[in-house]
């Protein structure tokens, strides 16, 4: 009973259930596209960059004045570890998509791989950023400290957080940088002679070849690089929390936490790749490459990791809801239903009503507008839930002590606090644009290959397409 | 800054309003370790002989115990005692583990057990952050010529099931049945009565005279493992240290 | 090389209901064996009601043993069914074929020996339907919600349910193959269990349609499920047990143990039915690789457990993490637990010769069932021996001779049961794997001949 095969006509040429699937292109018809997009620079492209320029400008002039005003109070960084907190769990988790969809085989990911990854570049930022909050902290003796008794210089108490960090910038630039070489080789030898771009992507691609050799390392390597940048990840999430959210608080002893973190970083990383894809669609004319295909396969996971999420906040709150233990019940005061109960309420339902609300229906999920629409909400719900997260803790007076006897107030962002929150994720998008003209937003190779492995044959009296599966 | 207050006495499950709330104060310096309080527990409940053998299986059935600690290195040691038995948490950790209501609050501050509706899963026992429960392992047996020793006030319980303090209930429902007041005093637990050095006293803390009322508040009061917020309703006070006189 | 073998139709029908029809020799040694020893654990479990939980090890302050170990175990070992079933069929992942009803059945089997284990452990076991049922029984008592042990059955018999309807629905296309071969009263009972079935274009619908439902109702069930046996521990008070990270922990660390189990027993199948053609080194290749990544998983939540106990180095929680690490028995027995459930299997399973070496892969995933075995005892007994800041309490534990033959008991009657079980329903569902080789097709790219899928 196996059906015959039958090569489809002509791509494009309207077939009876042709009409879900995005037209097929040839590897050089992508190549020349992308490489052309790559190399424009439009108007619009630099009045974005100049608005978001300037907002950073203003965040880090925000930033400079709260320096001056000295660290010494940690409520007055409490915006600032926020936004932190938000780039680490919205921006860096994005390469986490890509890695992970790599190994899952997913071919809907071709497109969108290379754009995940690029966001991952805010690590840098968040880099950066980490110095003035290690400042912020206060004195680990006395405290609980996630790196016990751990051994580092006394100049230099946060040592290793800063090494964490460092190398999950490093990591994420190489995961990068790696599976962009086929394309920036593809630029160097496409380019013209003579253009800075072809320099610039003649140096970065450090004279590779497409050879079987160089192909096997970046396969194996990528699934490598991909593995230790979750695995990693995870690690910093549970250092960033423990550092700034677990350990400012007397007796919160949430073994939770990091996970919740986690689970929050894949959800706002899958979003903020959604609400790229969007942007790239309509204003930057990639719309051949993220179809409904892309937004309707990556829905799933979002809903998914939304329900995750909402789980691992249900376990946890359950275990201090029934605990009944004073100290645990003035945490449920200070995180849930006290003074934050305005956030952490509408967190609740941008991150988890929201998105089981709209994704619960195939038609939403199976368009353009739908994912885009929760993405976005999603990203809004992480932003206040790690404010919620961040703020309160550091807004506390005592970070000493045996048991959390008081609960701190709600604490409003200043003109400052909101310059700064405005400003460092401008600047985060502010680098995905820049880093977005170094290496072509979208994978030709990747996106060749996956041309490569479908085709079109007939099955039964439906056309239907057939996806190889490669080894 | 705002602190959470616990209610003292959380509204009881009952209808009516509470006329008693059973309290105990356990002073620790007035404690010889003489374990009277012990022997006449289990005189008083029927709770059966713990033999050797239950000793070497760790199942002695104890309703109240003498816990005894070392202190210091020798040869300064100190030997330090304090006694543990039922705290009738008001916030019992106990109650709303049990599947079947075998164990619930009533509204005098008791922490009541209930043998019929115990099935023994046992989970109350590892609530409780006092070790004050006991579970039944076999059937009691007592020696033939025993039996008639056996306190016809109390139920003999079955395999199975779990027990513990319940502040000599049965004697509480004796002095207070059909009377409005009962005097300070009038009557009290085994184990308080037993006490030789009045360690041990037994009191209505809603009497503000009473002698339970008083000494909770001495200086020296304290509760056992108050951190997890049980609200135990035993006041047990600190020894006063010899040297520090 | 990756090939997919070409199986016709009748070949099918034939191999794999060859045991359905033919009782082999083997089949009969064997299951009277495991008859005996299941014999013998119930009459341990008639013994135990009759003389009372004097039998057992546990006293003062152990009152949870290793009864409730292996309910937990077992617990933990029904949720590969519907992690492979629910989660791959709605991935529509193919190499899911082949394993769905053996992995679905040993759900069934394995909740229903855990149910037992709470009944044994009871003090007075006649009186369970006082706890189990929402209903007041002439008593004027309903059972209390607040009980995390009313969650317990609620969760269970809810789960059980619904897998006992996913097998089912799943084996009705199977029930009529059968009827339509089997003569006399065998006919009729497999014609009264397909229900009519006749393969109708409308029948195959619904019973997709139920398939997809029955996948994505299961799954918040599945969760669920082994959520609620860590909030036992999770929301009580004792340290050690009350970690908010529990429920997670648990139910990832029960994917590992039963999809390894699930791997066992796939081996076993394929010696044993001798199902060459059915089970291929792919499989236990993407069982493998699907394992790495959950046992990945479970070791952070794991690591995230020590660390946040030790957090802020409170005597209550470093007594208990003392005895569990640094005293014997229980530093051995952590040691041996960490190295079975995590070293050995991450690290071999990374090698794509051992993922696709059936004996390699077979005392492996039985390593990382002893080691989960013992990481449930390990949560469960050292929090219990050494609690609280009461020292003068503090207690050890050894299982009775009784514990021991029922645990071990316990082992024999699932096996026991899944023999039962594929003497009389094919344990490889017959209709999935026709429709996998329907949907088998090969693209030709550049000079080599790759197989693919026909995706709509």
């Amino acid at each position: 009973m196996h059906s015959k095969g039958h090569e489809a006509a002509h791509a494009g040429e309207h077939l009876h259930g042709l009409e879900d699937m995005p037209p097929i292109m040839t590897h050089e018809e992508v190549s020349r596209d992308v490489i052309g997009r790559f190399t424009a620079v439009s108007w619009r492209y630099m009045a974005v960059m100049g608005v978001l320029a300037l907002l950073f400008a203003i965040g880090l002039v925000a930033f400079v004045i709260r320096a001056v005003g000295g660290f010494d109070d940690t409520s007055d960084w409490g915006y600032f570890v926020a936004t932190m907190g938000f780039l680490t769990t919205a921006f860096v988790s994005a390469p986490i998509v890509s890695a992970g969809l790599r190994f899952t085989k997913a071919h809907w990911r071709r497109p969108l791989a290379r754009l995940a990854e690029i966001h991952g570049v805010t690590a840098l930022l968040v880099l950066l950023m980490v110095i003035p909050a290690l400042a912020a902290l206060p004195d680990p003796v006395g405290r609980a400290d996630i790196w016990f008794d751990f051994p580092s210089p006394d100049w230099f108490p946060h040592m290793w957080t800063m090494i964490a960090m460092a190398a999950l910038a490093l990591c994420t630039v190489a995961l990068l940088w790696m599976h962009a070489l086929p394309d920036l080789a593809n630029a160097r030898d496409h380019l013209p002679q003579g253009k800075v771009r072809r320099n610039v992507a003649s140096f970065l691609s450090m004279g590779v070849i497409g050879t079987v050799r160089f192909w096997r390392v970046l396969y194996r390597g990528g699934l490598l690089l991909g593995a230790l940048y979750i695995m990693m990840y995870m690690a910093v999430q549970t250092i960033l929390s423990a550092e700034w959210s677990l350990g400012m608080v007397p007796s919160w002893k949430d073994s939770m936490f990091p996970a919740y973190q986690v689970m929050k970083g894949l959800q706002a990383g899958t979003a903020v790749v959604v609400v790229t894809m969007f942007v790239l669609r309509t204003w930057g004319g990639y719309e051949k490459y993220f179809g409904i295909d892309q937004f309707w396969s990556i829905a799933k996971p979002l809903l998914a990791f939304s329900l995750l999420w909402f789980y691992m906040w249900f376990a946890s709150f359950i275990t201090f809801w029934y605990g009944r233990q004073p100290s645990e019940i003035n945490l449920i005061q200070m995180l849930f239903l006290g003074p934050w109960a305005v956030p952490f309420f509408s967190s609740m339902l941008l991150n988890f009503l929201f998105p089981l609300g709209m994704f619960i229906w195939n038609p939403i999920r199976k368009s353009i507008v739908g994912p885009t629409v929760v993405a976005a909400a999603v990203l809004l719900g992480a932003l206040i839930d790690q404010v919620r997260v961040y703020v309160a803790p550091m807004s506390l007076n005592n970070h000493f002590g045996h048991v959390l006897a008081e609960v701190p107030v709600f604490q409003w962002p200043n003109i400052l606090d909101i310059a700064i929150v405005v400003g460092f994720i401008s600047g985060a998008i502010l680098l995905f644009t820049l880093v977005a003209k170094l290496v072509p937003v979208v994978s030709i190779w990747e996106v060749g290959e996956g041309l490569r492995l479908v085709k079109v044959r007939k099955f039964h009296n439906r056309w239907v397409r057939v996806i190889a599966k490669s080894h | 800054m705002t602190t959470l207050q616990f209610q003292e006495n959380p509204t009881p499950t009952t209808q009516r309003p509470p006329r008693h709330h059973w309290n105990m104060v356990v002073d620790i310096d007035r404690c010889t370790s003489c374990r009277a309080c012990v022997i006449a527990c289990e005189a008083e409940n029927n709770i059966p002989i713990n033999t050797e053998d239950r000793f070497t299986q760790q199942r002695v059935n104890q309703w109240i115990r003498i816990e005894r600690y070392w202190e210091g290195e020798f040869p300064n040691v100190k030997a330090r005692y304090i006694p543990m038995l039922c705290q009738h948490c008001d916030n019992a950790p106990c109650e709303p583990v049990c599947p079947v209501y075998a164990t619930y609050h009533n509204n005098e501050g008791l922490n009541v057990q209930v043998y019929n509706r115990c099935v023994g899963t046992r989970y109350c026992a590892n609530a409780c952050p006092y070790h004050a429960r006991n579970f039944n392992y076999w059937e009691p047996v007592w020696p033939e010529d025993f039996r008639n020793y056996l306190n016809p006030d109390v139920t003999i319980r079955s395999r199975g099931i779990m027990e513990k303090c319940t502040f000599c209930v049965q004697r509480i429902r004796r002095a207070t049945r059909g009377r409005q007041d009962v005097a300070d005093g009038a009557f009290a637990p085994a184990c308080v009565q037993a006490c030789p050095s009045d360690a041990l006293v037994f009191g209505d803390i809603l009497d503000e005279n009473s002698k339970v009322a008083k000494l909770s508040k001495n200086e020296r009061h304290y509760m056992v493992r108050e951190v997890l917020g049980t609200l135990p309703s035993i006041t047990y006070l600190k020894k006063v240290e010899a040297d520090a006189l | 090389m990756y090939y997919r073998r070409t199986v016709s139709d009748a070949q099918i029908n034939r191999e794999l209901l060859d045991v359905v029809f033919r009782t082999p020799v083997w089949w009969v040694v064997i299951v009277s064996i495991l008859g005996l020893l299941v014999a013998v654990f119930m009459s341990t479990f008639g013994l135990l009601m009759n003389q009372g939980l004097g039998l057992t090890g546990l006293n003062r302050p152990v009152f949870w043993g290793f009864l409730i170990t292996n309910f937990i175990f077992w617990v933990g070992i029904s949720h590969a069914g519907v992690m492979i079933s629910a989660i791959l069929r709605l991935s529509q992942a193919e190499w899911r074929r082949p394993m769905v009803r053996a992995a679905e059945t040993m759900t069934v089997f394995s909740l229903m020996t855990a149910l037992l284990m709470p009944v044994m452990h009871a003090g007075r076991p006649w009186r369970i339907f006082y706890w189990v049922f929402p209903y007041d029984f002439a008593r004027g008592i309903w059972p209390d919600v607040r009980s995390p042990l009313v969650w317990d059955p609620t969760a269970i018999i809810t789960y059980l349910t619904s897998s006992s309807l996913f097998v089912f629905t799943a084996l009705i296309p199977d029930f009529a193959v059968i009827r339509d071969r089997a003569t006399g009263w065998r006919k009729a009972i497999y014609g009264a269990l397909a229900m009519n079935w006749r393969g109708t274009p409308q029948q195959w619908k619904l019973q997709g349609i139920a398939g997809i439902l029955l996948s994505a109702l299961i799954l918040p069930v599945f969760v669920s499920v082994h959520s609620i046996v860590s909030w036992d521990f999770g929301v009580s008070l004792v340290p050690g047990w009350h970690v908010s990270v529990f429920a997670p922990y648990f139910v990832i660390g029960a994917v590992l143990s039963g999809v390894s189990a699930v791997l066992t027993l796939m081996i076993l199948m394929r010696f044993l039915f001798k199902l060459q053609n059915y089970i291929w080194e792919e499989h236990i290749d993407a069982l493998g690789r699907l394992l790495i990544v959950v046992a990945i998983g479970w070791h952070f939540l794991f690591w995230l457990d020590i660390v946040f106990a030790l957090w802020t180095a409170e005597s209550v929680e470093t007594t208990y993490w003392q005895l569990r690490l640094l005293t014997p028995p229980w530093s051995w027995l952590f040691l041996l637990f960490y190295v079975f459930s995590f070293v050995i299997p991450t690290s071999l399973w990374l090698f794509r010769k051992v993922r696709r070496s059936f004996v390699w892969m077979f005392w492996i995933s039985i390593l990382v069932n002893i080691g989960m075995f013992l990481e449930r005892l390990i949560i469960i007994v050292p929090p219990l021996m050494n609690k609280d800041a009461f020292t003068f309490q503090f207690g050890t534990y050894r299982p009775s001779i009784v514990e021991l033959i029922i645990v071990g008991g316990t082992f024999a009657l699932v096996a026991f049961l899944l023999l039962m079980f594929g003497k009389f329903f094919p344990l490889i569902p017959l209709w999935e794997e026709k429709e996998g080789q329907r949907l088998v097709e090969t693209v030709k790219v550049g000079n080599v001949e790759v197989p693919a899928m026909i995706k709509e």
